[in-house]
């Protein structure tokens, strides 16, 4: 069995302000585990903790209380984070120094060899599609360029594990689609990476399994499929449907109401659609096809999240 | 299957790599603000105008003319005649001349140096401590010390390469024109860098408290100024209360003497013996203190 990249348990982080007066609560203990070689995302509303959260897992910011390892060492262990590359969120490279010489500078930060950083930042550069900006300076670059560059700077010390915070904000759909594919790669060569991205179809591509955080809380925790199927119904195709009969008792709905109707049943009980069949049916319904109604990871994600609200 | 670099991955041993790297983001982040060359600039012009336009005629160990651009600036002194008790106008002596200069030269650039220094490397803390670059530098593996370490002695070497390029260059133009070498002038350097390391301290500790640069300027100005009120201890507590007299002492012992130690520059420029050293070392307390404090706040800071 492969050993774990990243745990966590009981992770807690308490803000207070100015003379402790107020605290917010960012973190309400976490416990996470990450095999190596999986992609994870972190899914959240705004304020649901998720960047603390790996901002704990890097050393920049202490936990309150609890603890966690990064590849079998203690979190913030300068060792562990020789093999970690890391993209913050909104990240600010000085727009001075070119391409070539922001990566060389974060090179020497990671302690790598000079005869590494002068045969990889080429190469790296050339991946991230900016081969032809590399004596750029930064300061010149667009979002998207800019988004490039931040992920060739976490890749330069080819990490173990990667931690992007919204990796693909900014990023137009073809750049999105390169990132993606960079990714993958990755995961190929056996990387782990942790996501945090509010492109929720972004991450329904890539992860492995995703963690849904709600007011410093991990609520759900799962596979993409077990996420998005989760109290998924079914998709009844009918004809002859007349106008006057009401499905709403059943919990269904209708989609469209052209020739051929969709009735989208949410509750996903067997006994409930045979219920449903059988009064279409005593309604002279010609039934089309009955199929098993997946939703999206977004719908999914807003589900679990309305609910989570509704219980509070 | 191992990748071309996966196979190639290299590590540099040793703490220069990672505080290099430090250093090396503080030095281009310097030379890419203007402002360092532009004191650069200024300093050049200085010493090419005491080596070309100024020429000076030595005549017996006094000055007979300074003449600058071509134009007789008058190198006479006013005196007191000891027999008659009259000002009279005479010749002024040579090392008088150099002193004069040089204190007016290195008096101006311990003041204006340190002001703009302090206002030129403000958006570098700022900028070093913005969210969206702490973070990332801090995720690197290299302790929060070593990173500040890196960020400090950028600027405290580039300060200490400006003030030299300046000093060095002065005291070698005026030397040259008047033949007369004074290497105790050049203890000007490491005053003018030592007070700055010391108003530096008060910019980072709180910009690293308060996450604002823009305070933490205002509040070393207003030690200056406080520094310039402070000088004047001996006059101003004679007139005040035994209660504000202990309250304005203790500023005096805590706050850092700025002003008060141009009066050592001033001396050790003369060749005069330093009436008190008290003025500096209390300074240097002062910035130890305030860059321990800043040590252990970004050391317990989240980011």
């Amino acid at each position: 069995m492969q050993p774990s990249a990243i745990t966590t348990s009981g992770l807690t982080k308490t803000y207070a302000s100015a003379f402790g007066r107020k605290k917010i609560h960012a973190l309400k203990g976490i416990d996470i585990e990450v095999a190596q070689g999986e992609i994870v995302g972190i899914l959240g509303p705004n304020g649901a903790g998720k960047t603390t959260l790996l901002k704990i897992l890097l050393g920049v910011v202490s936990p309150t209380s609890g603890s966690g390892t990064i590849l079998g060492k203690p979190l913030a262990d300068e060792e562990a984070r020789r093999r970690l590359g890391y993209l913050p969120e909104n990240h600010r490279f000085p727009p001075y120094l070119t391409a070539r010489q922001t990566l060389d500078i974060y090179g020497r930060l990671s302690h790598l060899s000079d005869s590494y950083r002068k045969e990889r930042i080429p190469l790296l550069l050339e991946e991230a599609g900016l081969g032809s900006w590399i004596d750029t300076r930064v300061g010149k670059f667009s979002k998207g360029m800019m988004q490039r560059l931040g992920l060739a700077q976490a890749t330069l010390n080819d990490p173990d594990i990667l931690v992007l915070d919204e990796p693909t904000d900014g990023v137009d759909p073809v750049g999105r689609r390169e990132i993606r594919d960079r990714l993958r790669i990755l995961k190929q060569r056996g990387k782990t990476i942790l996501i945090n991205s509010h492109l929720l179809t972004e991450i329904e591509l890539i992860c492995d399994r995703v963690a849904i955080m709600n007011k410093g809380l991990i609520v759900r925790a799962g596979s993409i499929d077990e996420i998005a199927s989760e109290g998924t119904g079914w998709r009844i195709q009918c004809r002859n449907m007349p106008l006057e009969l009401d499905i709403k008792r059943f919990s269904a709905h209708i989609e469209d109401g052209n020739a051929e109707q969709t009735i989208i049943l949410e509750a996903g009980l067997l006994e409930t659609l045979n219920a449903l069949i059988d009064e279409l049916r005593s309604h002279d319904v010609t039934i089309v096809s009955v199929e098993r109604h997946r939703k999206s990871l977004e719908a999914g994600f807003l589900d679990i999240i309305d609910k989570e609200s509704a219980n509070v | 299957m191992k990748t071309q670099f996966e196979s190639n991955l290299d590590y540099q041993q040793g703490m220069f790599t990672s505080l290099g790297g430090s250093l090396l983001l503080t030095f281009r982040e310097l030379w890419a603000m203007r402002l360092t060359q532009g004191i650069l600039f200024v300093s050049t012009l200085a010493w090419i105008l005491l080596a070309f336009a100024m020429n000076l005629d030595v005549v017996e160990g006094s000055l007979a003319a300074v003449r600058i651009f071509g134009l007789d600036t008058g190198a006479d002194e006013m005196v007191k005649d000891a027999a008659t008790g009259e000002w009279v106008r005479q010749a002024m002596s040579v090392d008088k001349f150099v002193i004069g200069i040089s204190s007016f030269v290195f008096g101006a650039a311990y003041f204006l140096g340190t002001l703009l220094g302090l206002f030129a490397t403000m958006p570098l803390i700022g900028g070093f401590l913005e969210q969206g670059r702490i973070d990332l530098l801090i995720s690197k593996p290299l302790s929060r010390n070593r990173l500040l370490s890196g960020h400090l002695l950028g600027v405290w070497l580039t300060v200490l390469a400006l003030a030299t390029y300046l000093i060095v260059g002065v005291w070698i133009a005026l030397s040259i024109k008047t033949g007369l070498w004074l290497p105790r002038m050049l203890l000007s350097i490491p005053l003018i860098v030592v007070m700055f390391g010391v108003m530096y301290s008060v910019i980072m500790t709180l910009s690293i408290v308060t996450r604002s640069t823009g305070l933490s300027l205002i509040m070393t100005y207003g030690l200056i100024f406080i520094s310039a009120v402070l000088t004047a201890h001996e006059q101003i507590t004679v007139v005040l209360s035994p209660f504000a007299k202990g309250v304005f002492m203790t500023f005096y012992h805590v706050f850092p003497n700025f002003v008060e130690v141009v009066v050592i520059q001033s001396q050790l420029v003369m060749g005069e013996a330093v009436a008190s050293w008290y003025p500096l070392f209390s300074s240097i307390a002062f910035g130890s203190v305030m860059y321990g404090l800043g040590y252990i706040w970004f050391n317990r800071r989240d980011f």
